[in-house]
């Protein structure tokens, strides 16, 4: 599991050694992140750039609110910002770009903060329709993505693609998502992340939460993806943004070990009481999970027939609010040598399981505002030599949550899955050096991610702030180029 | 708790005695907390000709209590000799302590619990215990608990650490979970709302001219009382307040709390001794013994606030509950009477109340809170000229706002409190 590139790259002696002889060596940096549950204001001080466009005020808020010192890129915009960052007695200042050409230095404070460096730019694109408007992509990013601090953010606020937008306004804002994609390789060398925050018309109030995680130390291993935010579900419980899931009650398969367990102990972190399904095989380890956060066990396999009506007893009438299918399990073959047990062990665990407990949920125990998570894989989306059957699952849990979103909506409860990239575990160590190093390097930040980063994203979806996420399937890959 | 019901039992002010505010290690560094509480108390008493055997019971307030007898409004109580009967508790929540035990003895009379109770709190900082290291007391306090033989002195002694960790440390106004001082926190807030050291001086200014006005026309005869501090010497009035400072003077003051820091020894509260007392009674028993009450307590409210974000906005969250418990708007109230623990912090608070931004992400509600006049704020001086004995602080309000409601034929007062620990505090007070 030992990364020696991104080892050596804590080192800045060996950074600078391998810099200055111009080896060919791509060190990763080394992603900050952040241990605990949510901090009310994860951003103290830290800046970000912001730019100007409709949602400035939501914007500046949900900086202000995260303890964010906010620059604006013109003069023009400092009172709309302050208006909004005054609710959290945060000052807002002028951002003069790198190359100095920008507008008078209103506030006098904002000569010492100009220079420095800043942990995120954010660009409100929402109201760009033309080749001409596009262009303020570049006058904004362009003269600032070098003064990005290491694990910094940049964030592309816009408007969903849609056939219905003209195609002039629809080639714009899918240019957008192709620049994030670009951006994201660029900055990656420095552990910095570019994502684009899509937010459908109506569903303003449901960004803040979202780009306040985007910015957040606790995505470190999301780039390049697009997240979009709709008002398609009712709306449910209030944004919080500490203990988020304060007073509720979570469902995780294959707790006992890696993504399984971060995960159970993530949103036992943010306030959720957490039953953990395990095998009973693994009876020890997942008792230790347990115990550690305070939760339950419950010793079922997820394919056996009464499973889902034992979960729903151990539940009891009050019921589930998240539910995370995590378990699954691989049985690698290429097709034609792939032995019908395998094909049905795969399917039956990471498909079939997932869908018959969902059923038995849906039908009482899962509460009104709910979470059904599902952990799809980035093999799911491109498709992996010997993984016919694996791919077919994991392919198979997007299209899932998709339709589920639809059929979920109207009660509040939201239907997504996350797809892991390379993620240092058990299962991606057994695997081969030379491919291995390949799944690592062939990102955009060039490593490997952890599990807590998949828990992190799991706990994130399953927190009231991400009301306006459903039917997506989040990437947690490091911008991984396989299936991208 | 705490709303205006007219079917109910209200409680009154029918007065209030202050010792004189004076800085801490000067004029009271011979007196306890008890003995500055007595002196208050017992003028109180004289002062209004109340029967000691009326008094059911001692709500007092305090933050620097003596080890020995926490419990200090049952010892003025003692030392007074009001009947045994008479109970008594004492409270704290920070500077907010006076405050609450005038709150807490409203509320026993609204409940019926009592007719007649004294509410107030004292603090002497020239008598805070000094603490020992932590690590003195592990080594010792096995000798001094057990029975120990001469080895274990040696051991003991042992056990000690370089001389510098022994050196008893000066007792700081920290807080706990943040280990910030309260004048770093205020710092931190006037950087975040853009208060300058201008505007903090000119309100400290105004703090003292206003303050030297009432003691200079006799406005505060009625509510100090000369204290005996031995030896036949009184001390006849406060000792902190500054008639003849300027802006000028004021702008010369180094920052106290950082380098480049805009919080100064003048535009701070400063470390004081002394005491505050308020008579409360239900409205029929005032009149039934003849009174003539200042004032009602309409309502009040506490809230908490995260310390380590901006830990002194609390009044800018609980003066709108306590205003919505009473039913009435800011600009309903005549007077506003804000603690000036820092003049940074009541800048604070005031913008923070005029902001409609805030009054949307804190409050839940589409319109700010309001502006305040000047000319209402702090219309005696505040805790910056007078001085902040911290218990006291809260009952020396009341007591101020009562008598201006009493003496100006006007309607309404709501008093505002910042207190360690991320505490608001608020009450209206109604004129009877
Ligand atoms: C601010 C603080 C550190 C200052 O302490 P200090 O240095 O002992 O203060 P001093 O009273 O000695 O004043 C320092 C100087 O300012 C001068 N000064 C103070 N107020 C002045 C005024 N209004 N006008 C002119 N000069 C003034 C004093 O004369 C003194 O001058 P000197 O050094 O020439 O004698 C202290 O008062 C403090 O800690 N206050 C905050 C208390 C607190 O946090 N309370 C809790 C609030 S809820």
């Amino acid at each position: 599991m030992n990364d020696l590139l991104l080892a050596l790259g804590t080192n800045r002696r060996a950074r600078s050694v391998v810099g200055a002889l111009k080896l060919p060596i791509p060190l990763p940096e080394p992603l900050a992140r952040a241990a605990g549950p949510w901090e009310a204001r994860p951003l103290e001080g830290e800046s970000v750039v912001v730019s100007g466009g409709p949602l400035l005020a939501a914007i500046t808020g949900a900086l202000a609110e995260a303890g964010a010192t906010v620059l604006v890129d013109d003069a023009a915009l400092l009172a709309t910002a302050r208006a909004a960052a005054e609710a959290y007695a945060r000052p807002v200042r002028v951002d003069a770009d790198s190359r100095g050409a920008s507008s008078a230095n209103a506030s006098g404070l904002a000569s010492s903060a100009n220079a420095s460096r800043v942990h995120a730019l954010v660009l409100d694109a929402t109201a760009f329709e033309t080749v001409e408007q596009l262009r303020a992509a570049y006058v904004f990013l362009s003269p600032r993505v070098g003064r990005l601090a290491r694990s910094g953010r940049v964030v592309v606020i816009a408007r969903a693609c849609a056939s219905t937008a003209s195609p002039a306004t629809n080639a714009v804002r899918t240019a957008l998502a192709g620049m994030v994609r670009a951006i994201a390789k660029e900055v990656g060398r420095k552990g910095a992340t570019a994502n684009t925050l899509i937010v459908a018309e109506g569903a303003e109030a449901r960004m803040p939460p979202v780009l306040r995680w985007l910015l957040d130390r606790r995505s470190a291993f999301v780039t390049a993806q697009p997240l979009t935010v709709t008002a398609r579900a009712a709306a449910a419980r209030s944004p919080a943004v500490v203990r988020p899931l304060d007073g509720q009650v979570a469902l995780v398969t294959g707790a006992a070990r890696g993504i399984g367990k971060a995960t159970a102990q993530a949103l036992a972190a943010e306030g959720a009481r957490v039953i953990c399904v395990d095998r009973a095989e693994d009876s020890a380890e997942t008792s230790q999970v347990a115990q550690a956060i305070g939760g339950s066990v419950v010793l079922a396999d997820v394919t056996a027939a009464d499973t889902p009506q034992r979960i729903i007893d151990a539940l009891g009438p009050r019921g589930v609010d998240i539910v995370v299918h995590n378990a699954g399990i691989t049985r690698d073959k290429t097709l034609g040598r792939m032995s019908p047990e395998a094909w049905d062990a795969v399917l039956g665990v990471n498909l079939a399981a997932v869908i018959r407990i969902t059923d038995a949920l849906l039908a009482g125990a899962l509460r009104d505002g709910g979470r059904v998570l599902c952990l799809s894989s980035v093999s799911g989306i491109a498709g992996n030599v010997g993984q016919a059957n694996y791919s077919a699952s994991k392919a198979a849990l997007i299209g899932y949550v998709d339709a589920l979103a639809a059929q979920v909506a109207p009660r509040g409860i939201t239907a997504n899955a996350i797809a892991p990239g390379f993620i240092e575990t058990r299962m991606t160590a057994a695997i081969p050096l030379m491919i291995r190093e390949a799944g690592r390097r062939l990102a955009a930040l060039g490593q490997g991610g952890q599990p807590e980063d998949v828990a992190q994203a799991l706990a994130f979806l399953a927190s009231p702030g991400a009301q306006g996420i459903t039917g997506a399937t989040l990437r947690v890959c490091g911008g991984a180029l396989i299936g991208a | 708790m705490g709303t205006s019901n007219s079917s109910k039992r209200r409680a009154v002010v029918v007065g209030g005695m202050r010792t004189p505010f004076v800085k801490a290690f000067t004029d009271f560094t011979r007196l306890d907390t008890f003995a500055l509480g007595a002196a208050a108390t017992r003028a109180l008493l004289a002062r209004l000709d109340l029967a000691y055997r009326e008094v059911e019971g001692v709500v007092w307030g305090g933050v620097i209590l003596p080890g020995g007898a926490p419990n200090v409004g049952r010892e003025i109580a003692l030392d007074l000799g009001l009947p045994p009967s008479a109970e008594a508790m004492t409270v704290t929540r920070a500077c907010a302590s006076g405050l609450q035990a005038v709150t807490l003895a409203a509320a026993a009379i609204e409940r019926g619990e009592a007719d007649v109770m004294i509410a107030g709190g004292s603090d002497s900082t020239s008598n805070a215990e000094v603490k020992l290291p932590q690590q003195i007391i592990h080594a010792f306090a096995p000798l001094a608990l057990g029975k120990p033989a001469v080895s274990d002195y040696v051991a003991a002694l042992g056990k000690l650490g370089p001389i510098g960790q022994l050196i008893p440390r000066q007792p700081k106004i920290a807080e706990r979970t943040t280990g910030e001082v309260m004048g770093e926190s205020a710092e931190r807030m006037a950087t975040r709302w853009e208060i300058t050291r201008q505007a903090q001086d000119e309100l400290a200014l105004r703090s003292h001219q206003r303050a030297a006005a009432a003691i200079a026309s006799g406005r505060f005869a009625s509510e100090v009382t000369k204290v005996e501090v031995g030896d036949g010497t009184w001390v006849h009035g406060d000792g902190l307040v500054r008639g003849d400072t300027s802006l000028e003077r004021l702008a010369k003051l180094r920052p106290a709390f950082s380098k480049e820091g805009t919080i100064t020894a003048g535009n701070a509260s400063p470390l004081t001794d002394g005491a505050a007392a308020v008579l409360l009674m239900s409205e029929d028993k005032a009149r039934a013994l003849g009174y003539r009450p200042l004032a009602a307590i309409r309502s009040w409210a506490y809230i908490g606030v995260d310390p380590a974000d901006q830990l002194l906005i609390g009044p800018a969250l609980a003066v709108p509950k306590a205003l919505d418990r009473a039913g009435v708007t800011l600009a309903d109230c005549d007077y506003v009477d804000l603690h000036e623990a820092f003049a940074a912090q009541v800048l604070c608070v005031t913008k923070a109340l005029a902001s409609a931004s805030f009054a949307r992400a804190r409050l839940g509600r589409e319109t700010a809170v309001g502006e305040i006049d000047p000319a209402k704020l702090n219309v005696r001086g505040g805790s910056i000229a007078l001085g902040h004995p911290f218990g006291a602080t809260g009952a020396r309000m009341v007591t101020t706002m009562a008598n201006e409601l009493a003496a100006s034929n006007k309607q309404l007062a709501v008093l505002g409190i910042c207190a360690a620990g991320g505490l608001g505090a608020a009450a209206v007070l109604e004129r009877v």
